[in-house]
């Protein structure tokens, strides 16, 4: 076991992502979003690698239409950006997820941030989580981190909403990082390193 | 008589200048440290709280080796600077950041380490990079002594002399920082974690901390080997001196990518110094004692100048220019009747305007701010920035096109095809992951360049949105185009934080990176910028600066231009 400062989280995981040819914007956002996780007590370091491998197979939808149970949209590397496009047009989405508590994750920020009330509802239209007056409440008893059919949209908040769980930021530090699957993605950041050279021996000091 | 310039203050401020002025490379590279920057702040901030300092351990032996503490109480918080000394042969004293040894290891922990805490750094700093460090340190560092200077200072003092002010002065500093990592670098404590609580929650406050008692380590360190040396024949340094002593600091790339990566910090530093210089300016009348201070500022600006020797031949004319400028300012004979004018400083800025270098009218704006705390020290609160990382909805196509053709003028007037405008690209090297530049077509990892080839995004993206419905919001064109996700992201943030963006293109052959450094290290607070090359330069931080004892005297915080006379 290893513990990691959150910064170590988003700068490798970062890196990580490139490192498998994930678009620039997109390896920010799932760095971000593997932040939050990290903040509010989720794990997040098998799913980022699970993401990575199954986007190289190209097992990973980033199409917000063109998404099914055995390529679901990778709500690691599309959730900010879903949750944004729903946001903005106001819209109900519907579709296949692959690692929905990046979603829960890209509800929080940008509720946090925005502060947009958005509701998220499983394939059997029960509420998973909504976010409220900028914090993020998820049914704990019914969220599970499993590939679904799910149902996000804006709405308007009313006393009449289910009340559920609030997800806490825990201000954690990382801990209990498995080492093996750290080690991996910072090999993986690694291979986004070039080689020393005659020119990168050009910096301070010479 | 004290004016109450707050008071005094104008409604209606004088234009701030707009970013197609200020965020060119040229401009950028030209600035100073001013009262605004986070050395100053530190000091003032020392000084507020009457912060107490302790040496609560001193293991060090006879030669120089072994482990100190040095406690400091800070508005009833404690930071503790935990060093370690190390012996090291002469050829293993580098400064480049590759380096794998250094005559001393340093980090500012919070609270006081207990000795199991004290084992583990013993073993983990002396490697730093290589090693995992504890979340209670703030910061992790390491120095070198100054080979030039450090033996010589020792053995005048052991023998009962004081070292040459001129060599004192030519050097500034007896030992030279080759790093100082912050905020979650390597295991250590992130600075988000609980900033709203902490005291040291500006912007790169407890990285100047843990330079501030470098500094003070290496003053009490060299007392004690001279003694040491010497016995009851060896004397002390002279407070004046010692004042006079910085640390110094190696300064490459790895800093660069700083003002590219984190847009709404940068926009928030130079939105506070533009602020800064719009209120002065703004100022209706000042009194003859501000006068009096002005003048004299601008001649202590002189002395420094005539005291800032360097080696490169651009920064040497550059000195050069600049000293003459301050000079002609100094016997300009509308001098006092510009300050006597209504708008003075305005007025002071206008009339030398067109006949001085970039180098002296950024020099100037530093002097203007320094004589009035009351109207400019309140915006030290407005430096800091937590970063969006969402992007903020409610933009649509048309609207981002706008903002490109009004904000990004720059961008789009680069030709892109030219080879000169793609001759570096960034990168990472894999020798501790320091930011390189390399040269196109000529040198390896250009498949691994980092997306700092702003220009080339803004006419790519630009190419992909006109083609798209107007009305179609941005975040659907981001969601349909992740390619454009990154661009869009900084387009939309510069909208709001038009300081955001260096308006020059970082990948063309014009760019020097020096500038980039001097940028960020004129907001640290750095003095006698000494360019090794474009791509790095050596500086010294807090030369000039009130010594632990000396923080309580009047003026203390008056240290603007540090000058040894007689030197």
């Amino acid at each position: 076991m290893l513990t990691v400062s959150l910064n170590e989280v988003y700068s490798e995981t970062y890196k990580a992502l490139r490192s498998v040819g994930i678009e620039w914007g997109l390896a920010k956002d799932c760095a971000n979003l593997s932040k939050w996780l990290v903040n509010h007590d989720y794990y997040f370091l098998g799913s980022v690698l699970k993401t990575a491998d199954l986007y190289k197979e190209k097992k990973l939808s980033t199409s917000i239409k063109e998404n099914n149970l055995n390529k679901p949209l990778t709500s690691a590397l599309m959730g900010l950006l879903l949750v944004e496009y729903v946001s903005a047009n106001k819209i109900l989405w519907k579709g296949y997820l692959h690692n929905p508590k990046f979603l829960l994750a890209s509800m929080g920020l940008i509720a946090q941030e925005q502060n947009i009330s958005l509701v998220l509802k499983n394939s059997k239209n029960s509420i998973i989580a909504y976010t409220n007056n900028q914090k993020l409440y998820v049914d704990t008893k019914i969220f599970n981190n499993l590939t679904g059919y799910f149902f996000l949209e804006t709405y308007e908040f009313n006393n009449n909403c289910n009340p559920l769980s609030l997800v806490q930021n825990q201000r954690l530090e990382v801990s209990k990082i498995n080492k093996k699957c750290w080690d991996r993605l910072s090999s993986m950041a690694f291979e986004t390193y070039v080689p020393e050279s005659e020119a990168s021996k050009s910096g301070a000091g010479y | 008589m004290k004016q109450n310039y707050k008071k005094n203050q104008q409604i209606n401020l004088y234009p701030m200048r707009q970013p197609s002025q200020v965020m060119k490379l040229e401009r950028l590279g030209s600035f100073h440290q001013t009262r605004l920057s986070f050395t100053r702040q530190l000091i003032n901030e020392l000084k507020s709280n009457k912060t107490q300092f302790e040496i609560s351990k001193w293991d060090i032996d006879n030669n120089g080796f072994g482990n100190a503490v040095i406690k400091t109480i800070f508005n009833n918080s404690i930071f503790s600077l935990v060093v370690f000394c190390h012996s090291i042969n002469d050829e293993e004293r580098s400064d480049r950041v590759i380096a794998e040894k250094w005559d001393m290891t340093f980090s500012l922990f919070k609270g006081v380490p207990s000795n199991i805490e004290l084992d583990k750094m013993s073993k983990n700093l002396k490697i730093q990079e290589l090693g995992r460090h504890l979340s209670k340190q703030l910061t992790l560092s390491r120095a070198n002594k100054s080979v030039r200077i450090f033996r010589k200072v020792l053995d005048a003092l052991s023998n009962g002399k004081q070292p040459s002010k001129l060599d004192i002065n030519n050097i500034g500093y007896l030992v030279r920082t080759t790093a100082v990592y912050g905020n979650g670098k390597f295991g250590i404590g992130d600075f988000s974690f609980d900033s709203s609580k902490s005291v040291l929650n500006k912007p790169f406050q407890a990285e100047m901390l843990t330079v501030y008692l470098i500094r003070y380590f290496s003053i009490e360190l060299i007392n004690f080997l001279a003694e040491k040396k010497g016995g009851k024949k060896s004397v002390k340094l002279s407070n004046k001196i010692s004042r006079h002593l910085g640390v110094g600091n190696a300064t490459g790339l790895g800093m660069a990518p700083f003002l590219i990566n984190h847009q709404e910090l940068i926009h928030k530093w130079i939105n506070t110094r533009e602020t800064a210089i719009s209120r002065v300016l703004s100022i209706k009348s000042i009194n003859k004692n501000t006068q009096k201070q002005i003048i004299n500022y601008i001649e202590q600006g002189y002395r420094y100048t005539s005291q800032w020797n360097v080696d490169d031949l651009t920064q040497a004319n550059r000195i050069k220019n600049l000293n003459l400028d301050l000079k002609n300012i100094i016997n300009c004979n509308e001098l006092l009747n510009l300050l006597n004018k209504n708008y003075p400083l305005k007025s002071l800025n206008d009339y030398f305007k067109n006949k001085i270098c970039i180098e002296t009218e950024e020099i100037l704006h530093s002097i203007f701010i320094e004589p009035f705390p009351d109207i400019i020290d309140d915006l030290t609160n407005q430096m800091g920035s937590v970063e969006k990382k969402s992007v903020v909805v409610g933009y649509n196509v048309k609207e981002i096109i706008e903002i490109i053709k009004e904000n990004y003028k720059w961008a789009l007037s680069i030709d892109v095809n030219s080879s000169d405008e793609n001759y570096f690209f960034w990168y990472t090297s894999q020798a501790k992951l320091e930011p390189r530049i390399g040269v196109t077509n000529k040198d390896d990892g250009y498949e691994k360049q980092l997306p700092f080839d702003i220009s080339h995004q803004v006419q790519k993206a630009l190419k992909i949105l006109i083609k798209l419905p107007k009305k179609m919001t941005a975040s659907e064109a981001m969601i349909n185009h992740p390619e454009i996700r990154n661009i869009v992201r900084r387009i939309i943030i510069n909208k709001t934080s038009p300081y955001s963006e260096i308006q020059d293109n970082l990948v063309g052959k014009q760019m020097r990176p020096i500038d980039l450094l001097r940028c960020k290290l004129s907001f640290f607070g750095a003095s006698k910028y000494d360019p090794k090359s474009d791509l790095w330069t050596r500086i010294t931080l807090f030369q000039g600066a009130p010594l632990p004892h000396q923080l309580q005297e009047e003026n203390s915080c008056d240290w603007l231009f540090p000058y040894l006379s007689d030197a």
